[in-house]
């Protein structure tokens, strides 16, 4: 049986759990190749931890990611309840609300720059009616602190993936609890919060947990549309990693595990306050 | 009234703001593609015009294409060579991906085992620890051992995000095949060979398509990873169109690879809608 698992195992643990040891070593100075070994080592911890931009990097990452995943799921799940039920089309349309699922982040950018620059369609038609003329004076939407374009782009490509999610729960669940709880005499809203919320919530909770980690590390976005210093901690870490003095190197390398540490935290409390909800319910 | 109430309750048709919300969404997910598709016919579209002020057609005497996508399919534009090694990256790492999945998720499904749960959870890691973090570590260790830039490196690292969906839509698959028919060929007395061919994997086929599928879509998806490891020397069409676009404008050419970024998506949409089914997929995911 384990010679089944092996290669997974050998595969994800040398090229994983390898970065991953690999990358917490080189964060506490071992970094022979430079000639750098002062294992261990937490000044590269404490330099980037005593400095008030890291912080403001955290609060814009985590911003940026919390927003997001939290409207991506109100529109995701409100997009589920739509879809379950029956309308004109519907087969065209479950082809459509796909599609950002199907392309890669870039597109969403590109498409983020041609509506929301100061250049593009909505700054167009605010000239049209009359509100602005000159692009100048375009209240700036991209490349602020504010982040409306990278949260745009991750609704528009995370909405779909929360929605196929839940769709595909409530599909499973069917509408027989459902017609049960109105037969007892439910309203919708006693339906929605007490009969599939609960189904829709490993769903939910699993979706989430997948595109709040992304997010928190994603890159490309913040990068292209991002509102320049301070920027969110990956591109932090990319700068540094990009540095012409290699051995802030490892100062990059404390960047990223502190990332993938503080998404470990806030993702294993997130599962650890669902489990407990689960039991409370008496599920598991 | 009583009637009337649980009818309410109990809808199966939209609400008006249900029609609304709909309209919403695709005008939020398609509409974009419009001045996308407009920018890269356009000849001179300044700004403050809702539409170009010269079309390509009027000028057509002058280019022969319009000029966004003459340059697209140009050699110049690096498409063509991006596009292939989007396809040749991504389907490497799906048979890989399916190749080590496959004994993987068979055991998962029919069997339990001690630290079965941890095992699970290790292989859900991948998607919940962020891939800046896997991204540089890799890079590090890719450059000391000279795999940064080439085509091993890039395809080793795209197994990291794409396994878990895979191991996961591979299980769903396992559970809902069921010990049975299997049993059933080995009571008639087939071989062990004949039990895999005429049994096993034409009931496994449609979950290992859409698991194929699905990881080819992830591939083919990825940025950051090859972005990183692959170090400016091999392109694909995500990383392409980063550096279009990394300036944080779009003129007609960026709009024209924009758009062809897109066209893969698009085939592989038309393609697994027909064999991903939603509930293979809450399968694997709502839980």
């Amino acid at each position: 049986m384990w010679i089944q698992l092996m290669p997974v195992l050998v595969v994800l643990s040398v090229l994983f759990g390898g970065a991953l040891v690999l990358g917490v070593m080189q964060s506490l100075g071992f970094a022979p190749w430079f000639g750098v070994n002062t294992f261990p080592d937490f000044q590269y911890f404490g330099a980037l931890w005593g400095d008030w931009f890291f912080w403001q990097s955290l609060g814009l990452t985590l911003y940026y990611a919390l927003v997001s995943t939290f409207l991506s799921l109100v529109m995701g799940v409100l997009l589920a309840l739509a879809l379950v039920r029956y309308f004109p089309g519907k087969t065209f349309y479950k082809y459509l609300y796909k599609l950002p699922l199907m392309i890669p982040y870039t597109v969403g950018i590109a498409l983020a720059v041609i509506m929301m620059g100061n250049s593009g369609m909505i700054s167009r038609l605010m000239a049209f009616v009359g509100l602005i003329d000159d692009p100048s004076q375009f209240p700036q939407i991209l490349k602020t602190h504010y982040g409306w374009g990278i949260i745009a782009v991750y609704v528009w490509k995370q909405t779909p993936f929360v929605a196929l999610t839940v769709y595909a729960v409530l599909l499973g669940v069917g509408r027989e609890t459902e017609e049960a709880a109105a037969i007892l005499g439910a309203n919708k809203w006693q339906i929605f919060f007490q009969v599939t919320f609960p189904q829709i919530l490993p769903g939910i909770v699993s979706s989430t947990l997948i595109i709040f980690a992304f997010n928190i590390g994603a890159f490309e976005a913040p990068f292209i549309l991002g509102g320049g210093f301070p920027d969110t901690l990956p591109v932090v870490a990319w700068r540094y990693f990009n540095d012409a003095d290699y051995t802030l190197q490892l100062q990059g390398m404390a960047t990223v595990v502190s990332i993938a540490l503080i998404a470990g935290v806030i993702l294993y409390s997130y599962l650890s306050f669902y489990r407990r909800y689960e039991r409370r319910i008496g599920r598991h | 009234m009583a009637r009337q109430k649980f009818k309410r309750a109990l809808n199966s048709r939209l609400s008006p703001f249900q029609k609304i919300y709909l309209l919403l969404v695709a005008g939020f997910i398609v509409g974009p593609f419009v001045p996308l598709l407009i920018q890269s016919f356009a000849f001179r579209w300044a700004w403050p015009d809702l539409l170009p002020g010269t079309w390509w057609l009027e000028q057509r005497e002058k280019s022969l294409l319009p000029l966004a996508w003459d340059y697209v399919i140009s050699p110049y534009s690096r498409v063509w060579e991006a596009t292939l090694n989007t396809v040749f990256i991504g389907a490497v790492v799906t048979v890989i991906c399916l190749l080590i999945c496959l004994p993987t998720a068979r055991v998962l499904a029919r069997e339990e085992f001690k630290g079965k749960a941890s095992f699970e959870f290790f292989l859900s890691m991948p998607l919940i620890v962020p891939e800046a973090a896997i991204g540089i570590a890799l890079l590090m260790i890719f450059i000391k051992i000279g795999l940064a830039g080439s085509y091993l490196g890039i395809i080793l690292v795209h197994l990291i995000p794409t396994i878990p969906y895979m191991i996961r839509m591979l299980t769903a698959v396992y559970q809902g095949l069921g010990r049975d028919f299997e049993e059933q060929a080995m009571i008639l007395g087939a071989s062990r060979w004949q039990i895999l061919r005429l049994v096993t994997l034409p009931m496994l086929l449609p979950g290992v398509v859409a698991g194929a599928l699905f990881t080819f879509l992830v591939s083919t998806n990825i940025f950051l990873l090859t972005f990183f490891l692959g170090q400016g020397k091999i392109i694909t069409l995500p990383t392409l169109l980063f550096s279009k676009i990394s300036g944080g404008t779009l003129d007609a050419s960026a709009a024209g690879i924009t758009l062809v970024v897109t066209i893969p998506g698009i085939i592989l949409l038309l393609i697994t809608e027909r064999f991903i089914k939603e509930e293979a997929f809450g399968k694997g995911f709502g839980n």
